[in-house]
């Protein structure tokens, strides 16, 4: 793994608790990707790996492939 | 973009940036039995699943009723939801989960879904 | 429908595909719908648009996916918390936000196990809970502001920090995983200030 792509999976955890969790608030529609369920993959991983076990891996294959 | 790493151990691996340590928390807590508390996360991981998946479909129905979607775009959308339907039966089988399983009870807050 | 990004009290142009909605004494920075949505990649995506903007102006990043249907709906909320917003960008001004997770090193082997006695169990707790808690005191001393963040770790928190304060902060950092070689410190950022741009988070 890249230097960079690596640095990006340690901060993708603090980038997901800012864009979903943080910022202003405006009534508004928020819209997850509804096209595309990665995104759904991206915020539940950011959360698992914050909860990390060895099963993790197991449990949600990547989006696309297994599924 | 600059990178977003300020500083971190050196020997950190990314992919296991974070210990396991909530199923220690909760092994300490709740059951020492390590089959429960796996089984215990996986109830936690599939609920949360099915919740986004429920927040999905209902964005995906209104914006269907608003005509804002080809006919293209609605059938992935339909396969992807049914997909993710199967595998999640799946999963619930492989861990002996119900539907009911996943509906977790907040206390005060009511059933989760 | 558009995309609303961020809100700053900056009146000059961004730079194309972005738009400005002016809003009071306020503007609202909007971008169009990203057609290519989804992963991780859009995340980043916008994350580089948004600090692409506050290389130049003070902002409040605004949360993710958040669209509106045009610029007069854009204006009409905006100008709604016309004031809170304000209000909020004072607090972040001329400041960035650094992000912060302590946990302990591996659980090869649960750091609990070693108790006798109930007290014992107790201070090892305790012994815990004061690493984190040190270590956050040590850095919110040289942040504006400070919130802790919902997370399994020891510690996973946020600091408001001068940018011209942002060097000592990371050394401080780096000071502090020395001093504890058997916690982990990852310090990411700097990032737009999410956590303190909204009443509920701060």
């Amino acid at each position: 793994m890249s230097t960079a792509v690596a640095d990006r999976e340690v901060a993708l955890v603090d980038l997901v608790d800012r864009l979903l969790g943080g910022g202003v608030v405006i009534a508004g529609d928020i819209t997850l990707s509804v096209a595309d369920v990665d995104l759904v993959y991206v915020s539940l991983r950011a959360l698992i790996s914050s909860v990390a076990t060895a099963q993790e891996k197991q449990l949600l294959p990547r989006m696309g492939e297994a599924w | 973009m600059r990178d977003k790493v300020l500083a971190a151990p050196k020997d950190l691996d990314p992919l296991s940036v974070e210990p396991p340590r909530l199923e220690d928390a909760l092994s300490r807590r709740i059951n020492a039995d390590p089959e429960s508390v796996e089984r215990g996360l996986v109830q936690l991981v599939l609920t949360i699943v099915e919740l986004l998946r429920q927040l999905m479909e209902r964005q995906a129905l209104r914006r269907i009723d608003a005509g804002s979607l080809t006919e293209e775009q609605v059938e992935r959308l339909g396969t992807t939801f049914m997909e993710l339907d199967r595998r999640m039966e799946e999963l619930r089988d492989e861990f002996g989960l119900d539907v009911e399983d996943l509906n977790l009870d907040l206390g005060p807050l009511g059933r989760l879904l | 429908m558009i995309r609303l990004i961020a809100i700053t009290d900056d009146a000059s142009m961004p730079p194309a595909p972005l738009h400005a909605v002016g809003c009071g004494r306020l503007t609202a920075i909007c971008a169009p719908v990203d057609e290519h949505s989804g992963g991780a990649d859009s995340l980043w995506r916008h994350e580089e648009l948004v600090e692409s903007l506050m290389e130049t102006r003070d902002l409040l990043p605004v949360r993710f996916g958040t669209q509106l249907a045009d610029d007069e709906a854009v204006a009409q909320a905006v100008g709604a918390r016309g004031g809170q917003l304000a209000q909020r960008l004072e607090l972040v001004r001329g400041a960035v936000e650094l992000a912060l997770r302590v946990d302990e090193r591996g659980a090869a082997e649960p750091p609990l196990t070693g108790a006798a006695t109930g007290t014992e169990y107790m201070q090892l707790q305790a012994d815990r809970v004061r690493n984190g808690r040190m270590i956050h005191d040590e850095l919110a001393a040289l942040a504006r502001e400070t919130t802790m963040l919902p997370g399994p770790e020891l510690l996973r928190a946020a600091y408001l920090v001068e940018r011209s304060n942002v060097d000592a902060f990371v050394a401080r950092v780096r000071k502090l995983q020395e001093a504890n070689p058997e916690l982990v410190l990852i310090c990411t950022g700097p990032w737009p200030p999410y956590s303190f741009a909204d009443e509920e988070r701060a």
